[in-house]
This record gives C-alpha cells, structure tokens and sequence, in this order.
C-alpha cells in the first residue's frame, strides 16, 4: 500500500540526525496545546514524518473508502433486496458488510485528522474513533469465525444441517456482544484505554504503557480477538475440508458399485477437484484474517513487551491500512465468490462486466428448469399398427 | 387394428434431433430392470460427419443449491452408461416393439438406441421442499441425454443438446405375501410390579398408495399403572447414503384416547386406519416421494426393495421404508412405551387387479382435474396435441433467431 519502502528506523531515531537538514521537528510538537496531553511519551522519541509519507497514506484511505463503500454498500443493497440470496447463512455475510461499512465511518475522520495533523475532536473524537474500529474489527473476526462455522455446518450436512434463522440470528447478536467488552472497557477507562498512534491522527488502544494492568490488557485483547477467531476458522475449515474429503471418497465407492467411473459435480466439470477448490477457498479467507490482524497483534505485543524503538510512527500506521484494506476486501471473497450473488449483480447491473456462466438454466443436468420444459414437450401421438 | 401409442418427445433448441420415448417410467423388477428404449430422429444432412452421442446419466442432489458456497456443488451426476447413437455402432441390437413401431412410423432418418441400468441403481426418489423453495428438488434423478459432437467428450452446443428426465421405480411383487408383520413388547416400571404388554399386528405386509393401513393394537395392562392414550403414526423412513443422513417423518398420524384409560387389569384390543398419503403432507420439508415429473402424479416414495441376499445396507441412492408407530402413553411418572411395525408401501405391478382399480381412480381424478384445465394433457385427442407440437417448434424458432 505504502509508495516507497520504510525507511531503515534508525533514520527516524533523535540520535541519528543529520545535522544539515535544518531545524528537527519532532512528532506532537505540532500538536495543537490542549491535546498536547495524549501524546503518548513514546511518539515524542520521533521526528514528524515527511509529507510525502503522510500524503502516501492519506491518498491510501481515500482508495480504501471508496472501495469499501462500493463494496460493502453493494452487498449490502443485493443481499437485502433480492429474494434468492435470502437465506440464513447470508445473514452472516450482511452483517459482516455492516462491520466493514462500520470501520468505513472512521475514514472521514481520518481524512480531516490527516489533513489537520491532530484528532479533531480531542479525547471525544479520540475515543469515538478507537471505539467504532475497535467494535467493527473485533466484529468482522468474530463473523469471519461464524461463517467459516456455518459453512461447515452446511457442508457437513446438507439435507438438515444448516444454521437456522433463530441460530443465526443469536450468532449476529453474538458477534456484537463479543465486540462490546474490549472496546467498551478502554473508552470509560476501566481497563486500559485509548489514545493517538502513528502520525497522532488516528487512534486505538494503548498498548506502549508499561504497567502489569496494560500488559495484561494487550495480552487479553490478543486472545480475544485475535487467537480465538483464529482458531475457531481453522477449526472449521479443517473439518469442512476433511469431511468434503471423505464424502468425495464415499461417493466414488458409491459410484464404484454401479460400475461408474465417471463421477462429475456437474454438466460442465471444472478441471479442478473439489477438495482443491475447497482447499483454495479456505485458505485465501484464512490468509485474508492473517493478513487483516496479524500485524496488529504484531506491532501491540512488541509495543508491550518487545522493543518499544521498533515502532516507528510509520511502522504503526502499517496495522491500520492492513486492517482497513480487508474491509473492503471482505466482500470481494465473500460476496463475489458466491454463485447467485454474481448472477443478481450480473442482472442489476450489466455494466460491471461480470459474466456468469449460465450452467443453472441450460446445463442437461436435469431439474425444475428441464422438468418444467420436459412436461410442456409431452405429446401423444399415435402410431398405427 | 388401430392401438394408440402414447409417445414422449422433446428437441433439442435447434430442432434438429428429436428424442421418441415409449415411456418415461422405467421398472426395476429387482432380477431385471427395463432398458431405456427409444428412437432419435436427425434431421437430414444436419449432421455433417459429426455424430450423435446419447447417455444415461444419474443425478444425485442432496443440498439445496442456494446453499453451495466455496465452489462446493451438493449433486454430483453418474454418468451410468454413454453409446454413440448415429451411427449406430451396436449393429446386433434387438429393437422393441415400440422402437419398431417408431421407427416404421418416422422412417429412415429414426435410430434407435437402448440403454441399461446398472445393476444396483436407484430408484427415482425426490426429497419435497418447504412451500417457496425454487431451487432444483433434492433426491436421485434420471435423465437421457444426446448430443451432436465430433467426440464423446466434446459436450460444447447447447443447441444442440437434449435431455429428458425419466423414472426409475419399483413394483410390488404380484404375490402380496401372507405374513402378518406384529410385534410385542411389554414395559415393567421401576417402583411397581406388573407389566403392560402391547401388541401390534397390521393386516398386510405391502400396501399399495392409498391403500388404508389397518392396525390391531392389543393392550393388556397387568401393572398397576394406567394408558392415557394411544398414539399412532405412520413413519417414512429415509436414509440418503450420499450423505450418510438419516430421519424420520410422520407421515400419518392419530391419537386417541377412545377405550381410555386402560385400568390396571384391563384388555383393549381397537384397530386404527391411517391412510399414509403425499396429499396430507404438502409443503413439509424432507418427505421423499417417487420421483415425479408433474406436480400430479406425486405420491410418497415407495419403500425401496433389494435383490434377495442383498441387504438394504448396499443399496444406493436413496433408501425408503416404513413402519407404523403405535405409543402409549402412561401417566406422567409411567413414561411412553412404543413399538414400530415394518411394512412396504408400494405401487401395484401392472396386470393386477388393484392396478386397474387405482389407475381407474386416477383416471377418474385426472378427468376431473382437466375439465378445469385446458391444454394439452387430453390425451386422448391427437389434433390438438400435434397443434401444440407445431406451435412449440415454432417458439423454437423464433428463440433461435
């Protein structure tokens, strides 16, 4: 995302400056004088960033709200209003659209922060600012979490074995209360709190305090919403994967036994198998959370535990794109990689250019399309002995 | 003599190939199971060197498709057996009487063709779906398939492709057997002495569709607790061995408490009539009927018969059977006793009697239903048949341009 390489951190570093480039200009000095009090003392060790860093960045976040607006904003209007997404499992997908849509509000804050260089708002617009990515980051983790269980579900056991509208509809309100704790705890300071990172135009949990109570905090916040979402889509993905193995195999002893070599998914077979297909997908959703949190959890556990130096400004701003960026990545994999939502976005709106193929309708695999033209082709005739 | 023939036809959306079926029901009489015979028609130089392929293929759907994600598709299709059609390739293949009918009757551009089912195939069983589902119904399908290509593997035009969907299904034997299916069980209760023993024994072991289902319950009660009322079902049974699933459903059921409670110390002996029918069970979700083409001619699934020293474990596809339910219930601190009666729900073999007498029902419910409804399903008038026909090739036209 970013236009240029990081700069080696040791140029950002107070003892490393090279005297012919005028007067040093440390980060917060700029910082209006009634918020001087957020800057965390950490910050302070830095030079302020050269504009073109802080333009890079600035013109990243306008791409990404536009993207995920788009995105986000076009699954939200196809998968409320057309009858044939209208299934249990979707409502995961929408409700992971209205995380990502959530995260989206901070981005014009960003945009007025980046171009002020400080946090409109002060300690309000602060807390408003971690608490909405807080609550929508956590969110979409935990949803990631429900989908891949729901997927499985509905794999494992596809006459019955579906979530229920009741079932799902606790899973949503799960995820929000999973989302609340620890992005409530920080905002009435009960349990670590908020402040500026990076650039001192955005904001989140602190994580560079050094008592045993943050430390704590940071620890728990990484297993929360972090590890246990990972775990819960490994899980997940691995037994869908292993059950689709299986049921592959069995099929094929099944197919053995009417003498059936030939055992196809569908009229038009795919070259690839179905255990790679499945392999392919879990494993770009996985690599899509790794992508979105691990350098989070990265940079807050070396800020609490490891070498404080290591975080520039810079460095701390990397977490914020990635997460940021998966947002509107989200409804590309989700969304886009479903079947009927492509063809409802095909139908509304021809000019994105997706071109599904029609297997459904004319494929010779038989079903309500051909039963309903088979019996309209019945005829009687008669033959004269 | 003039017989008339009921035949099945469809072309592909071109036109120029043309499927002529004797039948779409196909009956698996367990040693033997009709070939698929028919006759297609081509077009006179359309061909052009390629050829016709034809094939007999079985679908397996055992998930809704608006559930697929991940690129997982919930059917797979069985290709059971591929031939190529013109030209023909099996010269010493004997035609039936229908195909030569056919064949004398459509002339020399008619190549028949015939296709066997796999020893082991299922039968043709659909799995209803909730009221609005729209979505290809789940269970195990046929279809016939030909096609116009240069190779086997080469499935590329659409145009000129088409598929028709068949049944597989099974008869009862002619002999309805003479064994009386029953069983007897008996419930003791911990802190009382005395039994109350339940006995049920129905008066036939296959049943045909729509046939009432008699149920003799006997209860003798020497316990000490009483039966408040006696619940009867008919159960449908459905393992779907593409999944490994299995469950149950009601399909009919009653509940009464007539000759209730039974004191300690007493008899009951009181027969229940069920009638297990599709028609009572509309829009429940999972009930499995005998595959229908027409939403009219659905009835529940036959119960699925397996060759003598198979087991019903080797079947494939989807496994159907039934049984009747009888619970009683004792008292809140007595619990509910229950025992299952296995029976077969069947459709008569050709040639019976009961199969004249139902067909006779139907025909009378059919002739009813089309005094509402036009169209062409009056079978019996060829003009209007043929009109239709020519007013479908042109519609096929007027797609194709």
């Amino acid at each position: 995302m970013y236009l240029s390489g990081p700069q080696p951190y040791a140029s950002f570093l107070n003892e490393s400056n090279d005297a012919s480039a005028g007067p040093v200009v440390y980060l917060g000095q700029d910082y209006p004088l009634e918020f001087q009090h957020m800057v965390h003392a950490h910050w302070r060790g830095f030079r302020a960033p050269p504009i073109y860093y802080k333009a890079g960045i600035y013109i990243a976040f306008c791409v990404l709200m536009c993207l995920n607006l788009f995105g986000n904003g076009l699954v939200l209007w196809i998968f409320s209003t057309s009858k044939s997404l209208r299934t249990p499992s979707n409502l995961l997908i929408l409700n992971l659209a209205i995380f990502d849509l959530f995260m989206c509000t901070n981005m014009p804050h960003y945009l007025l922060n980046g171009a002020l260089g400080y946090i409109v708002g002060g300690e309000l617009g602060c807390d408003i600012y971690a608490l909405n990515g807080g609550i929508s980051g956590m969110g979409a983790a935990i949803t990631n979490a429900f989908i891949a269980f729901d997927r499985y579900k509905t794999i494992s056991n596809p006459i019955d074995g579906r979530l229920s509208y009741g079932q799902i509809i606790m899973c949503i309100i799960f995820t929000w209360l999973w989302a609340t704790p620890f992005s409530v705890l920080p905002l009435f300071q009960i349990w670590g709190r908020y402040q500026p990172e990076g650039f001192l135009t955005t904001c989140t949990f602190d994580y560079l305090t050094n008592t045993d109570d943050n430390r704590l905090f940071v620890r728990t916040i990484f297993v929360w919403s972090y590890a246990i979402p990972m775990v819960m889509i490994l899980c997940s993905y691995y037994k869908l994967f292993s059950h689709v193995r299986s049921h592959e195999r069995m099929l094929a002893a099944q197919a053995q036994k009417m003498n059936v070599k030939s055992l196809a998914a569908n009229a038009n077979t795919d070259s690839m198998s179905v255990e790679l297909r499945i392999a392919k997908a879990a494993l770009i959703i996985y690599m899509l959370f790794v992508l979105a949190w691990t350098p989070y959890s990265v940079v807050a556990l070396i800020g609490c535990f490891g070498e404080q130096q290591l975080i520039t400004p810079f460095i701390s701003m990397l977490p914020m794109l990635a997460c940021k960026s998966v947002s509107c990545l989200d409804p590309w994999v989700y969304a886009t990689s479903h079947p009927k939502y492509r063809l409802e976005l095909e139908r509304r709106l021809p000019w994105l250019g997706i071109r599904e193929k029609q297997h459904t309708s004319s494929s010779g695999g038989g079903g309500g399309e051909s039963i309903a033209s088979v019996s309209g082709d019945t005829l009687a005739m008669s033959v004269q002995n | 003599m003039v017989v008339s023939v009921k035949v099945f036809k469809k072309a592909t959306p071109n036109g120029k190939v043309t499927f002529y079926l004797g039948r779409r029901d196909f009956i698996d009489h367990l040693d033997y199971c009709d070939p698929v015979d028919g006759v297609i028609v081509v077009e006179p130089d359309y061909l052009k060197n390629r050829k016709v392929f034809g094939q007999l293929a079985t679908t397996y759907r055992y998930g809704r498709e608006e559930d697929e994600v991940m690129g997982v598709k919930f059917s797979k299709e069985l290709i059971l057996s591929r031939e190529q059609i013109v030209p023909m390739t099996n010269t010493n293949m004997e035609m039936t009487p229908v195909q030569e009918k056919l064949v004398r009757k459509l002339g020399s551009n008619a190549h028949p063709f015939t296709f066997h089912f796999p020893p082991n195939s299922p039968s043709s069983v659909t799995l209803q779906q909730e009221g609005d589902d729209m979505g290809k119904p789940l269970g195990v399908e046929y279809t016939i398939r030909a096609y116009v290509a240069d190779s086997e593997d080469d499935r590329q035009h659409k145009r000129s492709q088409v598929s028709l969907v068949i049944k597989k299904l099974q008869y009862a034997p002619l002999n309805r057997g003479q064994r009386l299916p029953s069983s007897l069980v008996s419930k003791g209760f911990t802190f009382s002495n005395g039994k109350i023993s339940l006995e049920v024994t129905l008066d036939r072991e296959i049943y045909y569709h729509g046939e009432k289902v008699a149920a003799t319950v006997q209860v003798s009660n020497n316990s000490k607790k009483s039966v408040k009322s006696i619940k009867c079902f008919i159960v449908q049974h459905t393992e779907i061995t593409m999944v490994n699933a299995q469950f149950s459903k009601h399909v009919a059921q009653l509940e009464t408490k007539e000759g209730c409670p039974i004191t300690p110390g007493a008899n009951l002996t009181k027969t229940f009539y069920l009638i297990p029918l599709a028609a009572n069970n509309k829009d429940r979700h999972g009930i499995a009927l005998d595959g229908h083409l027409k939403d009219e001619d659905c009835n529940l699934a036959s119960s699925t018969m397996v060759q003598e020293g198979k087991s019903t474990g080797d079947a494939c596809g989807i496994v159907i059977s039934y049984s009747v339910r009888i619970k009683l219930n004792c008292g809140t601190l007595g619990g509910e006793m229950q025992t299952d009666v296995p029976f077969k729900l069947l459709q008569p073999a050709p040639g019976t009697i009961e199969k004249k007498r139902s067909n006779a029902m139907k025909k009378m419910k059919s002739i009813e239903q089309h005094r509402n409804v036009k169209g062409y399903y009056q079978d019996d008038d060829d003009n209007i048949v043929f009109e239709d026909f020519a007013k479908m090739r042109m519609n096929n036209v007027n797609m194709a341009d």
